[in-house]
């Protein structure tokens, strides 16, 4: 049987998965869209919640492409699947054994959300703002100055059906714990709040940051969502909220205001589900076969899945993905 | 008794019992009317309004102009049948008359051929004619069993899934003209008395058939007709014929200003019992087109109502969006009946729970032109921004009433039927309004708009929606735009085209900004967004497919940019647009001339 097999997509779990199925014997070929591997994790900083820079994640996954020499196809975005493979914009088709989808998630356009005024208002951000801002080594207001209070908004574009996304996007707690816990060493005397519905910590050493964060870095978290915000005269942002603790509403005038966006489905899942036979879930992110044994399968012969394709996952769910499919296509490809 | 047979009393049963329970039903409705009902009615009836109300009963019960709009071959369908039977009745009044004298009883009329008393020599024109008629209605009957198999070749793809009694009185209908056709040719073949077509099918059976054997089909055949005619008109009060005499008084009292309203009445019942259930209203339903949700249109919603059966499933799953009642024949207010069995049900919240408005007083500014946002352009800032940068470039003094948060207008709650609780909000706006001494009130919101010109009663006070306020600006010289070559589609939001009439305003304003090329559904048929407020029904992911569905529809136009006039349809638009999507005050403050430059 063809022992090449096709990845869609470069992100980590793409990574992962080619080097597991190359130390099985089968050849990889990886289609990225961008001109560089890395996908999402490109544009970050540091990772929750061990603050590691992202570059030790990247890097060696990098180098052990190159060094395992696996034929990576960088600006190549894939249209659709193709039977046995994928077709490439301007038509060109790769095709293998076997096809694994890890294209990834797409993150939630906050302008959608045009009540909080992202595009709109000078000092309104997201969270992928300022993982490129602390990336460039400044943070600072829109008009330059730094910044004496931030609020972060959590759920923007998650658990929200005004905006037609009920699942929860699981990492943006954590992001936004993080986030806050760098800024307020970026600018210890700056006062900092989280509003949030829930605070959701579900991996390990998650909670113990998000009580270090109130217990070391005395980042104030107001349950309760920020309904809507305008611009002040002088640029800074008014948001208007409710303590739902307390049961009162709340105003307040911030110097950024971050909104936590969610993952949402991939922009290419239909086009793929439409040409592959495979199914888009209600969530927007496509349905694996299952959710136990066969999470990383598709239902549909020779075409798998890894990473957040399939649902918001971090960074080491979606290593881990990419090592489990490729037993998955070393057992189909009989490797 | 003259002219008598026995086999005339089902017929007459079938008649008298029919005519007494519309007498019945009718004078109860009357009686039951609220007084101002009864004074508009009085005072309407000496007016011009009688006449023009006679004549729209020609041109309507009759004739049925309005399904001729809908599709040709339907409303033929309708006009041979009412029409055509009606003529049937009077031209055979006449022939009875002219032949049986006056005082003959009145299934002598209707079964004019069997008690016809002599042959006539040289043929008789009113039978030509009769037979004229009983072809033109059976070509209705042949038409509406057409129907039932290819709806489509007569414009409609959905047709109304009947209820038993309706069923009944239908199967009876269906048997009645071609049973008149039978009797009156067997009676031919013995009389000699029809005209080309029974005459004609007369002469065919004289020819072939055994003369007892005519005699006793002929027999059985009046038997079997003055029997269908019973039924029919047995099951007609309980069933949707009974539109056919209903909708002559509804068209009367609606010339006389009579109307439905927040709280149900007995008024309702003529528009209830108008519904011929002809199921026009199905396929302009978006529900019924985007999600295939086909038991909830305004003809399921009526049928439900009118026999007590009416589900909150049927009664919240609804747009109102009214394009629906813009189809309706019979011109039945749909969404007020269906806002005011909301009202019905609805246990109304404590009204204590708006006291905390009292005293409290959040605008800001003054100016003889108040602006309201409205809670959707609140979270739609861009308009609001817009908002503020017309009204400077044009130099107003602007009170502002909810800039800084303020109450709801009360819509979305009357949406929801809670009438008493919105009354209380919309008193405390009021109260705001007056005591600003404002002279216009300008708002962004379609949604606003509507409460505010139909159930505020602001004296003194002109409400306008924006697109008014900005073309009068333009108009005025007040503020002047930059024209330029972008391609604008607008969708008219359902609030403000269908809700309020305002068509031409925006559409005048994006004309002076640019191009304007239309979608393929607009105006008046225009498609509704999906996130209205009146639905409580359907979840948020089906919203999303309706808007969809709109959005493709916006995007095909080749525009470059999707302008509407309501936040509520931006924000529904965005989440399905790839075009950028702008409200129309957006575009004209992108747009403005900076004076003195």
């Amino acid at each position: 049987m063809d022992k090449r097999v096709v990845i869609i997509g470069g992100g980590v779990a793409g990574m992962q998965a080619a080097l597991a199925l190359k130390e099985r014997g089968a050849e990889p070929v990886i289609l990225e869209k961008e001109e560089r591997l890395g996908g999402k994790l490109r544009d970050w900083h540091r990772l929750f919640p061990t603050f590691t820079p992202a570059a030790e994640v990247l890097e060696p996954l990098r180098e052990g492409i190159a060094r395992a020499g696996i034929e990576v196809r960088t600006g190549a975005e894939v249209e659709c699947l193709s039977e046995g493979g994928a077709v490439l914009r301007g038509g060109e088709c790769i095709e293998g054994g076997a096809t694994v989808i890890c294209s990834g998630f797409d993150v939630f356009d906050a302008r959608i959300k045009e009540e909080y005024g992202y595009g709109i208002y000078d000092n309104v951000f997201t969270t992928v703002d300022v993982e490129r801002m602390f990336n460039e080594g400044r943070v600072a207001t829109a008009q330059g100055g730094v910044p004496q209070r931030i609020a972060f908004l959590h759920c923007v574009g998650s658990r929200d059906e005004k905006v037609g996304a009920h699942h929860c996007s699981k990492v943006c707690c954590i992001t936004g714990v993080k986030q806050a816990i760098e800024m307020k060493e970026m600018f210890p005397s700056a006062e900092i709040y989280n509003f949030y519905m829930d605070i959701r910590m579900f991996g390990p050493g998650y909670e113990e940051l998000y009580r270090r964060a109130q217990l070391e870095y005395n980042i104030n978290f107001v349950r309760g969502r920020i309904s809507e915000a305008s611009q002040t005269i002088d640029g800074r942002v008014q948001i208007k909220a409710e303590d739902t603790l307390v049961g009162r509403p709340l105003k307040m005038t911030v110097d950024m205001l971050v909104l936590i966006v969610g993952m949402k489905g991939g922009s290419r899942n239909v086009a793929f589900a439409g040409s592959g036979g495979l199914t888009v879930a209600d969530n927007g992110f496509m349905q694996p076969q299952d959710s136990f044994l066969g999470n990383v399968s598709s239902g549909r012969k020779g075409i798998f899945y890894a990473g957040t394709v399939t649902a918001p996952k971090n960074i080491g769910e979606s290593l881990n993905e990419g090592v489990a499919v490729a037993a998955r296509v070393a057992s189909y490809l009989g490797l | 008794m003259a002219y008598y047979d026995s086999f005339v009393i089902p017929f007459l049963a079938g008649t008298v019992f029919m005519f007494a329970v519309i007498a019945w039903k009718w004078c109860r409705w009357i009686w039951l009317l609220p007084s101002e009902d009864k004074r508009a009615i009085s005072k309407g009836v000496f007016t011009s309004a009688t006449p023009k109300a006679v004549w729209e009963v020609i041109s309507e019960s009759l004739l049925h102009r309005k399904i001729f709009r809908v599709n040709p071959l339907l409303g033929y369908m309708h006009m041979s049948l009412a029409f055509g039977w009606f003529l049937l009745i009077v031209v055979g009044w006449i022939e009875a008359a002219v032949e049986l004298g006056a005082g003959t009883p009145l299934h002598a009329h209707v079964f004019f051929r069997y008690f016809d008393p002599g042959a006539h020599a040289g043929g008789n024109p009113f039978a030509t004619v009769m037979d004229l008629l009983l072809l033109m209605v059976l070509s209705g009957v042949v038409l509406a069993w057409f129907k039932r198999v290819r709806s489509r070749a007569m414009g409609m793809k959905r047709t109304t899934r009947h209820v038993l009694v309706d069923r009944v009185a239908l199967t009876a209908l269906w048997f009645v003209f071609p049973l008149r056709l039978a009797a009156e040719s067997f009676m031919a073949a013995i009389k000699h008395n029809g005209g080309f077509l029974t005459g004609g099918l007369g002469d065919l059976i004289a020819a072939h058939m055994d003369p007892a054997v005519i005699a006793g089909v002929n027999s059985v055949l009046w038997w079997l007709y003055s029997f269908a005619l019973g039924t029919f008109f047995v099951a007609m009060p309980f069933s949707r014929y009974m539109h056919i005499f209903t909708e002559i008084p509804l068209i009367f009292l609606r010339r006389y200003k009579v109307r439905s309203g927040d709280h149900t009445k007995s008024f309702d019942n003529f528009q209830i019992q108008a519904c011929s259930r002809c199921g026009i209203c199905i396929d302009p339903c978006q529900l019924q087109r985007d999600l295939g949700i086909g038991d909830v249109q305004s003809v399921y919603f009526l049928r439900d109502r009118r026999y007590g059966r009416l589900s909150d499933k049927v009664l919240d799953n609804c747009l109102m969006c009214g394009r629906c009642e813009v189809k309706c024949p019979v011109g039945i207010e749909l969404n007020t009946l269906r806002s005011n069995s909301r009202q019905e049900r609805v246990d109304s919240p404590a009204l204590t729970r708006y006291d905390y408005l009292k005293g409290t007083d959040r605008s800001s500014g003054s100016g003889r032109v108040g602006y309201f946002a409205g809670c959707m352009t609140l979270l739609t800032p861009v308009t609001l921004r817009s908002m503020e940068r017309i009204f400077a470039a044009a130099g107003e003094d602007v009170w502002w009433a909810d800039r800084d948060g303020a109450s709801c207008c009360g819509r979305p709650l009357k949406l929801s039927g809670e009438v008493n609780a919105a009354r209380r909000i919309m008193e405390y706006n009021k109260e705001q309004f007056a005591a600003h001494g404002i002279s216009t009130l300008v708002t962004s919101c379609p949604i606003c708009l509507k409460v505010f010109r139909e159930d505020y009663a602001l004296e003194g006070i002109e409400v306008l929606h924006h697109t008014e306020y900005i073309l009068r600006l333009l108009e005025q010289g007040r503020i002047a735009l930059n024209a330029g070559d972008t391609v604008y589609t607008y969708h008219d939001p359902c609030e403000l085209g269908r809700g309020s009439g305002i068509y031409d305003e925006p559409r005048q304003i994006l004309g002076m900004a640019g191009k304007l090329v239309e979608p393929e559904h607009s105006r008046s048929d225009a498609m509704c967004c999906g996130s209205s407020l009146a639905n409580t029904v359907i979840d948020d992911g089906q919203q999303l497919r309706i808007g969809a569905a709109m959005t493709t529809e916006l995007e095909r136009t080749g525009a470059g940019c999707i302008v509407t006039a309501c936040p509520l349809c931006k924000k529904a638009i965005v989440r399905n647009a790839t075009l950028p999507v702008a409200d129309i005050s957006q575009i004209v403050a992108e747009r403005l001339q900076v004076s003195g430059t």
